[in-house]
Parts: C-alpha cells; structure tokens; sequence
C-alpha cells in the first residue's frame, strides 16, 4: 500500500500480553506476513437471522442431494443391466448404463462442488486483504553473503587453481554421458529397402516368381471378378500379404470404361508403355497416398478421381494417376498388369517407383521428374 | 455438548503440538494460511486445466488395469458382434474389452477422453488469457516457456493416447505421423525405422507409445506442472490495476479459507462436468471403426481437436516438392508437418524475450494490462488466432464441405487464401478497435460519462448532458489520469442510478450500502 | 445469351456457395447439424416386379427424357444413357427422389419422390426392356437374415467406409460432390446402389462382391446405422468423430466452465 496507508497499519504487539484477544493475536500473525486487513466482516452481521439459517439450509441440502445421486450412481453400478448382447435400442435398460453412471455421478460431484462454493461465497465473511509483494531479487547483502560462499567453495575445490583437473573431470564426463544414451542405439535400424521394394516384388517375396494379385479373403482375382466402372482392392497373393506387414502393397484395381482405357493408353507415361502396365481397360494404382501415406480409395467412376480422405489431395485415373488437386505432388504409381495362363491377374514387377509418401533419398524416374 | 468440544479442542491442540514438536510447523503453516490470493474470473482458467489433469491421472490409471498394450493378433470373441471372429491386435481387444466387457469401462474411457479434450482446451483459453494481459512479461518469462511446452507435452501425451487402441481412426493417424517423419532430410527414413522398428507399422510402436504416454510424458508433465505452480505460488499472482493495487502489493483473500474452498468447489465442478459430459455425449466410438489395415480408411478421419491445426495446415500447403533428380527430394509436407511444428514451439516459446527485445522494456510488472492498451501484442495474438481457427477448420473442412453442402475445392482454397489474408485483416481491425476503445476512455475520463439525456441551448443547438466523474473545471474538463483500470461507462457504474449488481441470472450478493468504498473502486480514484 | 445466362446461374451458384459457407460457420446451424440425427425413415418397399412397358414408356416421356433422350439414348452433357442400367438403378434414384432431377448440379440429392413406387417400377421395366441390367435378387430378405455382421463389417471398411464412413454418415467428394449417409436406408436401396454404383459410386457387381457379400454388408450396416442405439452416450455427436467432439468440449465444457468462474470469482 501507499505511504499514507502505511499510518494506519496496527503495530506490532507484544504477545506476552495476557489481555490480547484472539483477533488481536491473529491480526500480529498477519503483521509479520506482510499482510493488512482491508475489509473484514461477518457475511450476516446478526448471527442466526432467518437469511442466515437459510442458507445454511440450502447448503446443507446440497451436500444431502450429491451424497443421495452418490449412492445411486453406486447402485446403478451394481444393480443396472449393463453387458452388451447385440444391438439394442434405448428401450433397452442396458443402452442407458452409461449414461445413468455419467448422469448420477455427474450430478453428485456437481451438487457437492455447488455446496462447497455456496458455504463459500455466502457463508465465509466478506474480506479484503493486501500483503506486500517483495518482488525482484534477494537483498545485496544476501547476494554478498551468497557470494562469497560460493567463491569459497569454487575454491576450496581448487577449481581455478587446478585447470588441468577441470578439463580432466570434462573429458572423462562426456564419454560417460554419451554412454548414458547409448542404450537406444538399440532402437536404431537400417531402413534398407523398406520404403523402396513392397510384396508386389516377387523375387524378394515369391521365391522369384511373379506376385499375383488377390482380394482380401485370398481369391486369386480374374478379370471377370470386376466390372465396367468398378474396382477392388487387391493385395499380394503371398503369406501375409494383405496384413499390415505390407503396409505399403495394397493397391486399387479398377476396370474402366472402353473409351477412359482409351484416353489413359494416350496419356501414359513413357515408363508405363515401355512395360505395358495396363492389361485391356484394367489398370490398377497404388492405393497408399503419395502426400503421407492414406489409402487413396474414394474412387469416383464418374469424375474419374481418386481422393485421399485425409488430406483431400485428388488423382486423375485415367492420366497416370496425377494429382489434380490438394498436397500431393506425385502420381499414384501403376502396378503393371498382366493375366497368366490360368487367367489370374499377376504383377509384372514391382512398382516402378517407390509407393506412398516421399523421402529424401527417394529414387525417381526422369518421366516423374517432369511432372 | 460443550464439555466434547472443549475435548476436540484440546485433541487438535495436542495433535498439532505434536506435529510441529518434529517437522517445525508452526511458522511455515501460518504464512501458508494467511498469503492472499487476488479475486478475478480469468484466473481460474488454468485450473481447469490443472483439475483435468488430475482426473486424467485418476482414470487412465483405472484404463492402465485393463490395457494390454500389445500388437499380438488374436481374433475378436467378446460381446460387440460385428466384430466376432474378426482378426486385431490385442491393444485394440483389450480396448474393447474395456467397452464392452468391464463393467463402467467404457464411461471411463469417455471420461479419460473427455478429459484430455478439457485439458488441451483449458491450456489454449488459460494461454490467451495470459497472453492478452501481458501476464508472461518479467519476471514471469520462465513460467511462460514452462506453460508451452506443457501445451507441446499435452499434444504428444495426447496424441500418443489416440494411438493406443490401433483401430482404424488411430492408425490411419500414425501412417501420417510416419510420412511427416520420413519427410525430414537425411534423417526421415532411419527415424521412422527407429521409431516402428523397421516398416511401418511394425509390431513394437504401441509398447513405445504406451511407455511415453503413461510414463514418460505424464512424469514430464507433472514434474512441469508442479514447477509452474510453485512459480506462481514463489512469485505471487499478478493482479488487475485498481484503487489500492499497486506493483509491490497483492489484494485478495485469504489462501485459507476462502481460496481454497472455492478451489476445491471448482474442482469437484471439473469433475461434474466432464463426468456428466460422458455419460451424456458418446465419444471414439472406436468398435465402428475396426481393427487398423494399412489398405483401409474412412471419410472424415480427423485427429483430436488439438491436433487438427497441424492436419489443416498439411492439408492446406500447396503441392510444392522440391528435387534435385535423381539425388534428393524435399517433400512438400516436411515445410508445414515439421518446420510448421517447430515454428509453432519455438516462436510462443521466445516470445516473451521477442517482445522485450521490440519494446525494450526491462521492467517487472506485476499489474496486468488490458488488452486495449497494447494494440500491437493483442492484434498479434488476435492474428494468431485467427490462423490457429482457421488451420482447425481446414483439419476438418470435409465434414463441414458434407455437413454444409459446400465444395471441398471451394473449402480448400478459401482456406489457402484465408489463411493468408484474414490473420492479416484481424490484426487491423482488432489495432483499430483497440484505439477506438483507448480513445473512448479518455473522452470518459475528460468529459465524463454520456448520459443519453439531449437538451437544447438557447441558440438551438442539441448537445448531450455529460456526468463528469469529479468535479470539473469551468471549462467542464476534468483532470483525470487513466491508470490503466477500468474505466465506467454506465451511469449506473457510479452510484446515479440503482447500484451495479453482481450475478448472471439475478443478484448474487447484497448491494453495499458503503458509500465511500463504493465510490473508490468505482471511479478508480482515491478521496 | 444463353451462354451468358449460364455463366450468372454459375456466379449465381458460386456466391450461393459462399453464403451458406458464411451460415455455416454460424454455431447455431453448427449445433443444429450436431444434436440432430438426420433419421428420414424410408417405407420398405415392396420389391415385386410387375413389368409394364408400355405404362413406363409413358411416363419417361414426359419426366426422363428430356435429359436422357429417347430410347435411353443419353443426351450429351445432361444426362447418361439409360440402356442397360436396369431396374434396379431406376428404382433406386426414382425411390429416393434422386431422380427426376430438380436441377443440373454436381450430383442429384436425395428427396422426396416424385413418383409412387409402382410408377418407379413401371419406368424401371421400361429400361429393362431397353436393354438388360442387374436386379434385385427376391430372396434379399432371407439372405440378409442369415448374413454375418462381421464379415459384412469386413467388407464395409475395405470397399464403402472411404467414402460412407465408418459410422455410415456420408462423406465430401471432390468438387461439392458427396457420399450421401446411409441412415435410414432400406435394405433394397442399399442393394441396389452397391449393384448399379449410382453417380460417382462405383459398381459392385454381383462378380466383386456376391449376393452374399452384399447381403453382410447390409446386415452391417443396418447393425451400426439403424439398430443398434450409441452405448456411449445420450447424443453421439452425429458420428463425426472428433470435429463435432472439438466443438463440443467448446461448446459445452469450456463454456459452462467459464460461466462457473463468473459465479465464483470477482469480474474486474
């Protein structure tokens, strides 16, 4: 407070005073914390009035209202039909176990934290206080003493006078602290070629044959098994292939229509023509998206788009899988088709370039480097 | 009756006698109860965050029995039955599990959710509230820093959690987490082996995700928590400027027991709010969303509302891809998934020694100031805001494109262009708004208040009646100092009309009939 | 003139866009489309096939064939031949109100029907007659009684839930075009969009997916879509996931809670 409020702070008692009340006795605990007494009064100057003993009621109800949802909400837990079996619609008492628990719950913690703050702000008297703020730093005879207490101790330890020891105890000390880290050299791992080489490759995963195409419940797929305008996912047909150990393998078959195979043959790349990677009017893109790896899989038969829900980047199907719209900046690589003798699809090689989202040292073909 | 009272009297007397005989209490305990604590509605904010925390604690432990955190595949058998007989991970079963099969487990794990949503709210509203006021300057700088990086903790506990259950929504989340991870030049690729142990997904990320997000971030978080508390205990609230306030004071109550009942009584509130929320609003309802297959996905996937800016700005970079063939490619997520997120750590971070540093103010400042007096910081942070919103809209533009019939390449682009644009026109209008509102309290101060009453001199002009808040000069100026308080803008704020009253719905306190005091904290100015 | 007529409907459209754009960031339309499950329940309807052409022909004459030409020839730029899309297409968009279409757009809505459900079978047996196309097996019901949720939960996720969802609500396509939601959808309809792969939908023929499949996937979706009421909660936040949660932890938990902290401490 301001110099002029400091007249009429109370000073200091002399506690071995047997006549000092209570209040008197508390006010000098307050002195000594810095702390003056601004405005203090009882909340109902007349103890006991009506306005008084009715608050009391209220409160006191609301301890009784949180402690009795309290015991329901225990007696939902226990008494309340609550396993699920099937489907069920809330004129089955087990649909409504939730939120019964949330509900009583709910209204026990908040009646109890309406009764605490009502005793509180109605029934706590009406005060204002002001404490000193000793803000800053400590004073300078406190820093002198500090001082000079760590300079003894800088020298006892001999740390100015023993330069060498210092760059002894550094050099020893580093190594240490590396040694401290070094347990998670552990986690490291070559990433190798698994951003590169997926199970469509079948000399890694197919003991040099080439990968045939399956849908997830492993059927071989034929070219029958997709109509005009539609699409399947397809997966490696080898073990595990349509696990997530091929995270980067699942790919989008689509069978287009007659005169979209015939713009998408005009449009292919170079790289794409040289394999022949379209089989008629099938073509089949990689269904992991190249702007962060979501599968691309809201194929549009009439725009003919391809969207990534997460992060809306668009594909043109039949230009090579180009995006057209969104963060993506890479086609969708094209798995290159072809039907054996048996008249399953097979993939002719892995994907020319490497699926899914970039990286640094991504290799790239000189065609997509045009894009 | 009176003789037992006597007797607690005596018992607390004795036991406390015998507490301070060993741990010296006496001292310590009074200076505990007596410190004052200043009265204001924006300075419980980050105490929703704090009481979210603690239940955070409470029910994740309660989750912690029953989680297996583990990518072993097993085949599905418990009670949910479109998923019976279907192949997952045991993370996910035993989420499950805890739906379906535990008994209260699935209101626990809404209430875990919940509660993270609150806390990470909390943390953004207690943060502008710090910021507009000013109330990071010295000597609060550290406790600032130590406030982000509890935000940036949040983010990756809570990201960490919505990766536990590996279902489809979760782990379509970790694929774009590993794409922004390779994306880092030279490093990407060894990270993100490091991170899944080899391809993604791996089999190991959930045991490491379990260990940082029941361990190690939360450990971090209450190691910071307990720090930021203990700050603002060490180096006292700071306080809004008014009649007996000044730098080196604290007005308020008592810790004891005014603050720390209504503490309490707000804390059980937190609970009751969020423990009503999740029985009433369902949430991650992860049984819809299956088991995580790399091939499989849904519309509308989303992060957690918190995470939803980092995803909007991805969304939104254009398709920018730098390469030098065939050698090196830098993948145009890489500028907003990593340099934007590092951007987004370090410049809330050092902004309190950037501001130092342009306003070349040293001082200690322990009275707040109103965010209509510092234009330039609280345009600033408007800014912020307005980037940050529309970064969250853009996370989810295509629910609002589905919900609102709009195009998605109309939501996109307007989001590019907006994001751009907006921030910049928010700082405007929000420099120009803040000048406006100076400018009207010091015509208040000088002039005094608009009455609404017209009269007409004798030459026929109108003018309006003007209460002047002292006596004025002849000229009908008063000399009034602005000290930075609020200044009244209703008759009624001084006393000529029926006194102010308290309370949202009706009074929630008994008008003072103290007339001097009353006049002091409303004019802002000493007898 | 006409050209230019075009290009205003077209600004006419685009500022109308932006408008709702604006509306929609108003939160009462925010929390409008939260709370409200958008539950338009479909009368089943009664799949017997009573073919008659010439009724049918009659009928696409006066309300189909000025954008789908005659014969279902297909007019360019306004609507796609009709030849060999079969009854089932036709029942679908007719019954859902899809078709007649009200207006050029980025893709026909769903509606309230213009034709009764006998007439939509007329029209589709006039197409039949045009030139073949998938129908709706008469045995649906029996498959779909005996079909397995969890296979049909399978499938969903691999071939619809990209674009319906996980819980079936829909999603946004490219270019205003969206995936509609699948609540309080019959049994035929779905079958007869997974058959027909209306608009931007691709086809699921009985050779991708057999009647079987397709009889799981409907089990599964009526499973999560229809019967089975949210365990987690009184109002499940229109399945969105967490956007409406963002918005709902605003809404109400930040919101009551701020208006708490009024109540309890001082104002300034």
């Amino acid at each position: 407070m301001s110099a002029d409020n400091d007249d009429n702070r109370p000073d200091e008692v002399d506690l071995s005073d047997p006549k000092l009340s209570r209040f008197e006795v508390y006010r000098e605990g307050l002195r000594r914390d810095g702390i003056e007494i601004l405005h203090y009064e009882p909340r109902y100057p007349k103890p006991g009035t009506k306005l008084e003993k009715r608050m009391e009621r209220i409160v006191a109800s609301l301890f009784f209202g949180s402690g009795l949802f309290a015991t329901l909400f225990v007696a939902a837990y226990i008494f309340w039909p609550w396993e699920y079996d099937g489907a069920a619609t809330w004129r089955d008492p087990r649909t409504w176990y939730t939120p019964i628990l949330g509900i009583t719950l709910g209204l026990s913690l908040l009646l109890i934290a309406f009764a605490v703050l009502t005793w509180a702000k109605k029934l706590l008297p009406v005060e204002e206080l002001v404490q000193e703020r000793h803000d800053g730093g400590s004073s300078s005879e406190d820093r002198r003493l500090a001082e000079s207490t760590v300079d003894t101790v800088v020298d006892d330890m001999g740390l100015k006078r023993r330069p060498f020891l210092v760059k002894a105890a550094l050099l020893g000390a580093a190594p240490l602290g590396l040694a401290a880290v070094a347990p998670l050299g552990g986690l490291i791992k070559d990433p190798g070629d698994m951003l590169t080489v997926t199970g469509w490759n079948g000399d890694k995963h197919n003991g040099g044959n080439p990968v045939r195409l399956m849908m997830k419940d492993g059927a071989l797929v034929r070219p029958d098994m997709v109509s005009t305008g539609g699409q399947i996912t397809v997966y490696p047909a080898i073990e595990g292939g349509a696990t997530n150990e091929f995270a980067s393998a699942p790919t989008l078959l689509i069978r287009l229509r007659a005169q979209d195979a015939e713009q998408l043959r005009e449009n292919l790349y170079p790289m794409y023509q040289d394999v022949d990677a379209m089989w008629g009017d099938f073509v089949a893109y990689s269904k992991i998206c190249t702007h962060v790896g979501c599968p691309t899989s809201l194929y549009e038969q009439q725009s003919q788009r391809l969207l990534c829900p997460c992060h809306q980047s668009q594909f043109n199907a039949i230009d090579n899988g180009a995006p057209i719209f969104g963060p993506a900046t890479r086609h969708l690589p094209m798995l290159p088709l072809d039907v054996d003798d048996e008249g399953h699809f097979f993939a002719k090689s892995d994907f020319l370039v490497p699926p899914g989202p970039a990286f640094w040292n991504r290799p790239s073909l000189p065609e997509e480097d045009e894009q | 009756m009176k003789r037992r009272k006597g007797t607690n009297e005596n018992l607390m007397t004795k036991a406390g006698g015998e507490l301070d005989d060993r741990f010296k209490l006496a001292g310590p305990a009074r200076v505990l109860m007596n410190k004052v604590f200043p009265d204001h509605w924006s300075f419980l904010l980050g105490e929703i965050a704090l009481f979210s925390f603690i239940l955070l604690l409470l029910t994740g432990t309660f989750l912690a029995l029953f989680f297996e955190p583990s990518m072993t595949h097993v085949t599905y058998e418990g009670s949910y039955v479109p998923l019976q007989g279907v192949g997952m991970s045991k993370a996910y079963e035993s989420t499950l599990n805890i739906s379906f099969e535990v008994r209260g487990g699935l209101i626990m794990r809404q209430m875990h959710h919940w509660a993270s949503l609150l806390f990470m709210a909390a943390i953004l509203v207690h943060m502008m509230r710090v910021f507009f006021t000013g109330a990071f300057r010295a000597p609060r700088e550290t406790n600032w820093m130590i406030g982000i990086l509890l935000f940036w903790l949040g983010f990756f506990n809570g990201f960490t959690g919505y990766s536990l259950p590996d279902d489809g929504l979760s782990g379509t989340g970790l694929r774009i987490a590993e794409g922004m991870t390779e994306s880092v030049p030279f490093l990407g690729p060894w990270v993100s082996a490091a991170l899944f142990g080899g391809a993604f997904p791996g089999d190991e990320v959930i045991a490491r995700f379990y260990i940082l997000h029941v361990f190690v971030l939360p450990l971090a978080l209450l190691a910071l928590i307990t720090v930021h508390v203990g700050l603002v205990f060490a180096q006292k609230h700071t306080q809004w400027p008014g009649p007996g306030r000044t730098e080196h004071n604290v007005v308020g109550y008592r810790m004891f027991p005014n603050y720390v009942m209504k503490q309490v009584g707000f804390m059980l509130l937190v609970f009751g709010v969020v423990t009503a929320m999740s029985g009433l609003f369902q949430i991650n309802p992860l049984w819809m969303f299956g088991p995580y297959e790399a091939s499989v996905v849904s519309s509308g996937s989303q992060p957690d509302f918190y995470v939803m800016f980092m995803d909007g700005l991805i969304r939104l970079f254009p398709a920018w891809e730098f390469r030098v063939p065939p050698y090196f490619t830098l993948p145009a997520v890489f500028w907003p998934g990593i340099v934007g997120m590092g951007l987004s750590v370090l410049l809330p971070l050092l902004y309190p020694l950037l501001e130092r540093r342009f306003t070349k103010d040293r001082g200690h400042h322990n009275l707040l100031q109103r965010p209509r007096d510092t234009p330039a910081r609280t345009g600033l942070g408007v800014m912020v805001i307005v980037f940050w919103v529309i970064g969250v809209v853009s996370g989810g533009n295509d629910v609002f494109a589905q919900a609102f019939h709009i195009s998605l390449n109309a939501m996109t682009w307007g989001g590019r262009i907006g994001i751009v644009v907006l921030p910049i026109v928010a700082y405007y209008l929000t420099y120009r708004f803040c000048l406006g509102l100076q400018q009207h309290d010091r015509e208040v101060l000088a002039h005094g208040l608009e009455t609404g009453i017209l009269m007409r001199d004798p030459e026929g002009r109108f003018y309006e009646v003007h209460q002047p808040l002292v006596e004025p000069d002849e000229r009908g100026h008063t000399e009034l100092e602005y000290s930075g308080a609020t200044v009244p803008k209703k008759m009624n704020r001084i006393g000529v009309l029926e006194p102010a009253q308290r309370g949202f719905f009706k009074s929630i306190e008994e008008p003072s009939d103290e007339d001097g005091r009353r006049d002091q904290i409303e004019t802002g100015n000493k007898r | 003139m006409a050209e230019s007529a075009k290009r205003r409907r077209g600004w006419r459209k685009r500022l109308g866009a932006l408008a709702r754009f604006t509306g929609a960031l108003v939160i009462v339309g925010g929390l409008y489309s939260v709370f409200s499950p958008s539950l338009y329940a479909q009368e089943a309807e009664d799949n017997a096939v009573d073919s008659d052409v010439v009724k049918g022909q009659e009928l696409y004459d006066t309300s189909c064939i000025s954008c789908h030409g005659d014969n279902g020839e297909g007019v360019d730029g306004r609507g796609p031949s009709l030849i060999g899309v079969g009854t089932a297409s036709v029942e679908f968009q007719v019954n859902t109100g899809r078709m007649p279409m009200a207006a050029q757009g980025a893709q026909a809505p769903a509606g309230d029907p213009s034709f009764t459900e006998e007439e939509a079978e007329w029209i589709g047996a006039y197409i039949e007659y045009l030139g073949g196309g998938g129908t709706v097996p008469d045995d649906l019901a029996a498959l779909v009684e005996n079909a397995e949720e969890a296979a049909g939960g399978d499938l969903y996720r691999v071939n619809c839930s990209s674009c319906h969802g996980y819980a079936g609500g829909g999603g946004a396509l490219s270019s205003g075009a969206h995936a509609p939601s699948l609540s309080g959808t019959t049994d035929e309809e779905l079958y007869q969009a997974m058959l027909t792969g209306p608009q931007n939908m691709p086809v699921f023929a009985d050779n991708e997916l057999t009647p079987e499949q397709k009889a799981d996937i409907i089990a599964y979706v009526q499973y999560i879509v229809n019967d089975d009421a949210d365990p987690g909660g009184v109002f499940s936040l229109g399945r969105f996931g967490p956007s409406t949660e963002g918005v709902a932890i605003f809404l109400v938990g930040i919101t009551s809670l701020l208006l708490a902290t009024l109540w309890i401490a001082g104002k300034s």
